[in-house]
């Protein structure tokens, strides 16, 4: 009798997911014998754990691995990526510690959930596969709806929770619907041998079912993105979960998103890509001018910086219709600094928000430039980073994202870039005349800033002024990741 | 004959999934659901895959619809009280669905075991799918182990109710007492 043999697997692509969820599960574990009072070490030993991932995932740089029969690869382009929900993820931990003490909800279960949604992001980015990526996707999903709705004894944070599960529940069947048309036209999973098929075909868009198995993917990506017209869970989600976990929400999944689309677009469709392209311009104007033309009229700055977010990933999808390595570098190095930003600007918001009532106005700011000059000049640079203004690193990935643009003769898209760039800048620079020109109508003497605070803020402000004097040091990483995938 | 037994099954799988949709009574809506699921385990069956259409009977069909049933049972959302007779047009399209996916299913294993029909086609052996699934998708098999996990620690977590909370919000709690004395009578 022919036993069935396991066979040897290379685990060293993997090794940072494994790590992290080892470390998920032992905190879980770990979480039951710590008294309630003292969850924040949970975090603390979290946050080590995410810094000793990243330095895993920096140690395979460079290297080339396919594992699992083809399921999972480590390149320069998924180590670029991991980096990105690395950094999200430990930005969002040192954040959370603060924010769940004061609303009363710092329950272990919290990091744990954060660490497992990393693991699903990571193998977004590193899958190869259909499967994979399928599977990645929903591990990020089914951790993010809890985390959105995280806050349970309250309300908006229910809402939150459960409209994110109902919609992103519909938006994965398009996604998986999409998957299994591929897979029917094509007759594989593996992302390599789609693009072998496609590329034997002599007019692979006549494949209707391909055809239709890769506009459905793109939809379901979309959704996850937040892009427009799939865009309207996003205010309603971002508002309601704890604000922490909506820092996270718009810089690492969406970075996952755009990953795991990325790889299947340039790799599987990369002789569709005249058709595809068509399809990024319109849902990149639209995305852009819907998200910007929305965030004019917030008052909630929570819906505003969501309704930004759909903004940002309009900005994203101009790389998308690029195509080129301009433009999709472009994309790597707008998500590492939109992370930064945005992750930086919620931060603030954090420190803001009272006990019971974390949803802040913009009006809230009023005088807080003059109460506390150190945290409104962090709140300006992210604010003028996110309006795409020099020197900071939203300027440079705008200009690599346009730039990417025009160099494939779409001028048009880019005009509309900037024109709606420019109508961006009054919503950020509303809260900064709030900031700075307004009488305070607060003391803001419930303000603390706490050590892991200050230190994420630290690592935003560095982060955000770095990349926009000094874009080569990163760039030139996101080029090179970009070429090898 | 496949070929139009497949189109048949894949009709019924249709029109059982529109009926579950537009059907407003919960429990009929799931009824529906189970045909539908009872004629694509069929067609796993037409396609060479027993152990896909066991499952597929075993855990869509049986396990995870009897759980739904028994969630609508205990939020008392299918009003039983109404349903000791219900109508032939309730029941009959129902019976008839079901009726087609076991008459194909019955004409599908005549044909294979009779000493008549050629053999087409090796149906896939329980071994060689876990071959398949342990060697080629072992990443993905972990995988969704994993998040079975978490979702199970999500689920707890947010089903838990905290010591000091007072339970139900007790607006909804009239809502539904209202609700069930008007029908009652």
């Amino acid at each position: 009798m022919d036993m069935i043999t396991i066979p040897a697997v290379n685990m060293t692509p993997i090794m940072p997911e494994i790590f992290l969820s080892v470390l998920a599960m032992a905190l879980l574990l770990i979480n039951v014998f710590v008294p309630s009072g003292q969850k924040s070490y949970i975090g603390y030993i979290s946050f080590i754990g995410v810094i000793a991932a990243a330095v895993l995932v920096g140690t395979g740089w460079g290297m080339h691995v396919e594992s699992f029969n083809g399921a999972v690869v480590q390149d320069n382009f998924a180590s670029f990526f991991k980096m990105i929900f690395l950094l999200a993820a430990g930005l969002a931990i040192l954040i959370s510690d603060q924010y769940m003490v004061r609303e009363e909800c710092n329950h272990g279960e919290l990091y744990p959930l954060i660490l497992f949604t990393v693991v699903g992001m990571m193998l977004m980015a590193a899958g190869t596969d259909l499967m994979t990526i399928f599977l990645g996707l929903e591990v990020m999903s089914v951790s993010l709806y809890v985390l959105a709705g995280f806050n349970r004894e309250n309300r908006k944070s229910n809402e939150a929770g459960l409209k994110y599960f109902l919609l992103g529940a519909f938006s994965t069947g398009f996604l998986l619907y999409g998957m299994a048309l591929t897979y029917g036209a094509t007759g594989s999973t593996r992302i390599a041998d789609i693009a072998t098929f496609a590329a034997q075909q002599s007019l692979p868009s006549s494949n209707v079912m391909l055809l239709a198995g890769m506009l459905l993917m793109i939809t379901g990506f979309a959704f996850k993105v937040a892009a427009a017209p799939f865009h309207m869970w996003t205010p309603d989600v971002y508002e309601g979960a704890p604000t922490p976990m909506t820092a996270f929400m718009s810089a690492g999944p969406k970075a996952a998103g755009f990953a795991a689309a990325l790889r299947i677009l340039l790799v599987s469709f990369s002789t569709m890509q005249a058709d595809w392209s068509q399809l990024f311009w319109v849902l990149a104007v639209l995305t852009m001018t819907v998200g910007n033309i929305t965030a004019l009229r917030q008052d909630n700055i929570k819906r505003m910086l969501a309704y930004s977010s759909i903004a940002h990933a309009g900005y994203c999808l101009v790389g998308f219709t690029a195509g080129n390595p301009t433009g999709t570098a472009g994309i790597m190095f707008y998500m590492l600094s939109y992370t930064f930003m945005n992750i930086g600007a919620f931060a603030i918001i954090v420190l803001v928000g009272k006990k019971g009532e974390p949803n802040g106005n913009v009006m809230d700011f009023a005088g807080f430039g003059f109460k506390h000059p150190a945290l409104a000049v962090a709140m300006s640079i992210f604010l003028f980073s996110l309006a795409g203004m020099p020197p900071t690193a939203g300027f440079i990935g705008k200009f690599y994202l346009f730039s990417g643009a025009i160099q494939k003769g779409y001028i048009w898209l880019a005009v509309i870039g900037v024109l709606n760039s420019a109508a961006s800048v009054y919503y950020y620079l509303r809260v900064m005349v709030y900031m700075y020109m307004k009488e305070p109508t607060e003391e803001f003497d419930w303000l603390q800033v706490s050590a892991p605070i200050a230190l994420s803020l630290l690592i935003s402000v560095t982060g955000t002024l770095v990349l926009g004097v000094v874009p080569s040091i990163v760039l030139q990483y996101a080029q090179e990741a970009i070429k090898l995938i | 004959m496949e070929q139009i037994i497949f189109y048949i099954l894949a009709a019924v799988a249709v029109i059982g999934t529109v009926l579950a949709i537009s059907e407003k009574h919960p429990v009929h809506a799931i009824l529906y659901l189970v045909t539908s699921l009872f004629a694509v385990a069929v067609v796993f069956y037409l396609l060479m895959a027993p152990l896909v259409a066991v499952f597929e009977v075993i855990l869509y069909a049986g396990a995870i619809m009897v759980l739904f049933l028994f969630v609508i049972m205990m939020l008392d959302l299918g009003h039983p009280e109404k349903g000791f007779s219900p109508h032939w047009r309730e029941w009959l399209p129902a019976l008839l669905l079901s009726l087609v996916s076991i008459a194909s299913l019955v004409m599908v294993i005549v044909s294979r075991h009779s000493q008549l029909a050629v053999p087409a086609a090796q149906s896939i052996p329980i071994r060689e799918v876990s071959r398949r699934l342990f060697q080629g998708h072992g990443v993905a098999v972990e995988l969704i182990s994993l998040q079975l996990l978490f979702a199970l620690v999500g689920a707890l977590y947010l089903g838990k109710q905290q010591a000091s909370s007072p339970g139900l919000p007790p607006s909804s709690a009239p809502e539904r007492v209202s609700g069930s004395e008007e029908k009652s009578p």
